[in-house]
């Protein structure tokens, strides 16, 4: 699937093979429309990019009635990112979005910040489970929590999420960083700090991966950094069962199509006739989904 | 909504058309032929590290031979990387992107301002116009005479130079050339850095230009080009964003917020 954020509502990206993808996730979409950070946003980094985009979205009224219904007509399902600044703001634009058609699944984006603990929701894990459990109660949608990877315990956390009632995990979200325009003695980023992605970021993901997978029993969605077939193989082998490309749809708009070609082509190579069992260490089955 | 198309063109030139800048020259017909004034490309570069596509101006096209060239400067690893290309050599396109320049009624004097690369932009706009018998007059400024595009390379246009250290044309800011330039016939563009097209706006508001006259092309860092990560925002007067890869690069300065342009 296409991750959050790179590939917008779907709209614009170019001769992109929706035939190629498992799912697309939409960009973080938030209650009221955002206009987002002010420029500079985007920063490349070695083998990587900051971004500071600050949830420019229409908005979920928008994105329901506008988006929404086209999507109906794809044979893709589309997967909602959704964002928020309280735990009200979480569960109403999950209910304006529950049993929409062309609404396949909602993904939960906890890397925002909570105004009134003044901390990132993805961050604390009584915080996370909360925000889980509260749209876990607003929608029988598929509920997939993605991890913010800029925390201690992060098993802790998917712990907490998968107890609170998700239906699978993605890990994960950008890590923090940042870029100083040496020239101009400033931040690269208006915003001073950045999520960084993109290659740079993959053997961190894939740890991250690694350890979620042997502490939870819910589906994980690996994401980081991939872009090939054997970045996402590695994903599988450390215990991912489908994986989200993000930045590389920025550099490869076919890459979506490329790394599906890849891995059936390793699976028919090594004569697996289930990928789902290639996980280095085996996983125990979940008991939801 | 941008149809982007990524294609595979062939360098057939390198040259320097002057000290500081390289003009890459690259077949690929159909992109030629869809490319036009103010549009850009994303090229694709393979040096180590890099991850993201450059975006360039389309210098010109030449739709009869499948031409199209870009002028650049070498300023980092990607620039560098392209700069290097020998012919022969294949250079990845996406493109033509964006909205170009609208044209100017036929009774119009284009009044083009450029700092330094800037110029890239107008090539094509010039040669066009020149085709056509109309008038364009170009207002070109850089920090030196190394960093000014050859005036033959503008034919048809009469070109005022000025340049900071005062080794060709005006001493000074290529702004000051504005004044006795802006006609009521006129319609202006403008290209280059930040600091310059603050400084025009200004000008403008100071001689009563209208800011819907003035065509801008947009330079701001870009991530993919097409609209989906929303990293090339710039701000639009009344409020928020307008995306430079999309709702431009090329816009009326009067749909952009002046103020917040300040200081990116
Ligand atoms: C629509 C558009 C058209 C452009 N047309 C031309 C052109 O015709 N000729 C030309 O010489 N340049 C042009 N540019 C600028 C060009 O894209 C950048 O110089 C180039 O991307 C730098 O890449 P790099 O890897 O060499 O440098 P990097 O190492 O990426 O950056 C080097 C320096 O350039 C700055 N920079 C990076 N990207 C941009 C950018 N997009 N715009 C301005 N500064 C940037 C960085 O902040 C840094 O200070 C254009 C930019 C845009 C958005
Ligand atoms: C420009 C940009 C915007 C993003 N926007 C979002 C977002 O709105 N919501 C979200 O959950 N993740 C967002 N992400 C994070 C990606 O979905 C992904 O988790 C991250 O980029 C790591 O994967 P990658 O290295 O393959 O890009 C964004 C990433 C980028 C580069
Ligand atoms: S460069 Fe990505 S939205 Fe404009």
């Amino acid at each position: 699937m296409v991750a959050s954020g790179t590939f917008g509502y779907g709209f614009d990206a170019p001769q992109v093979d929706r035939s190629a993808l498992g799912a697309m996730v939409t960009k973080g979409t938030t209650r009221a429309a955002r206009t987002g950070n002010p420029p500079v946003r985007i920063a490349e980094t070695a083998s990587g990019m900051l971004n500071a985009i600050g949830l420019q979205n229409p908005g979920v009224d928008y994105v329901a009635q506008t988006y929404a219904p086209q999507w109906v007509e794809w044979d893709l399902p589309v997967i909602v990112n959704i964002a928020g600044e309280s735990i009200e703001d979480y569960v109403e634009v999950a209910r304006r979005l529950d049993g929409r058609p062309g609404v396949a699944g909602i993904e939960l984006n906890i890397s925002c910040p909570n105004v009134e603990a003044g901390l990132q929701f993805g961050v604390d894990a009584r915080l996370a489970a909360q925000v889980t459990e509260a749209v876990r109660a607003a929608t029988e949608m598929p509920l997939m929590v993605k991890l913010t990877p800029n925390v201690t315990d992060l098993v802790g956390i998917a712990r907490a999420i998968e107890a609170a009632g998700a239906d699978s995990i993605s890990a994960v979200n950008t890590y923090l960083g940042m870029s100083i325009d040496v020239a101009r003695r400033r931040p690269a980023l208006a915003n001073g700090l950045g999520g960084l992605s993109g290659p740079a970021i993959k053997p961190l993901a894939l740890r991250a991966v690694w350890e979620v997978a042997s502490a939870v029993e819910i589906p994980i969605v690996g994401v980081g950094g991939i872009f090939t077939a054997e970045d996402a193989l590695e994903f599988l082998l450390a215990g991912a069962a489908a994986v989200q490309l993000g930045t590389v749809n920025y550099v490869r708009p076919d890459a979506a199509r490329l790394v599906r070609d890849g891995i059936v082509a390793f699976a028919a190579d090594s004569g697996l006739p289930d990928l789902g069992d290639i996980a280095l260490r085996p996983r125990r089955k979940a008991v939801h989904v | 909504m941008t149809v982007a198309t990524l294609r595979r063109a062939t360098v057939l030139e390198r040259s320097a058309p002057m000290r500081t800048a390289v003009e890459l020259v690259l077949h690929e017909p159909e992109a030629a032929v869809a490319a036009k004034p103010g549009q850009f490309f994303q090229l694709g570069v393979d040096a180590q590290h890099t991850l993201l596509r450059r975006p360039y101006s389309i210098a010109w096209a030449n739709p009869d031979l499948g031409r199209i060239g870009f002028i650049f400067s070498v300023v980092g690893a990607g620039s560098a990387w392209l700069g290097a290309r020998e012919a022969g050599q294949p250079v990845e396109l996406l493109g033509p992107l964006g909205n170009g320049f609208a044209t100017p009624g036929p009774d119009r004097t284009a009044v083009c301002i450029a700092g330094g690369l800037g110029i890239a932009a107008f090539v094509g706009l010039v040669k066009g116009r020149d085709r056509l018998g109309r008038r364009t007059v170009v207002l070109l400024g850089a920090r030196s005479s190394d960093w000014l595009l050859p005036a033959d390379r503008l034919r048809g246009a009469e070109v005022r130079v000025a340049t900071d250290d005062g080794s060709a044309g005006h001493t000074g800011r290529v702004t000051a050339l504005l004044p006795r330039a802006l006609h009521d016939d006129v319609e202006l563009f403008m290209c280059g850095p930040n600091e310059m097209l603050l400084a025009v706006v200004r000008s403008c508001r100071e001689l009563g230009f209208p800011l819907e006259r003035v065509q801008v092309a947009l330079e701001t860092p870009m991530g993919c080009g097409i609209g989906t990560c929303l990293g090339c925002a710039l701000p639009a007067r009344g409020g928020g964003y307008l995306l430079a890869c999309q709702d431009g690069p090329c816009v009326t300065a009067d749909r952009l917020d002046w103020d917040r342009m300040d200081g990116i």
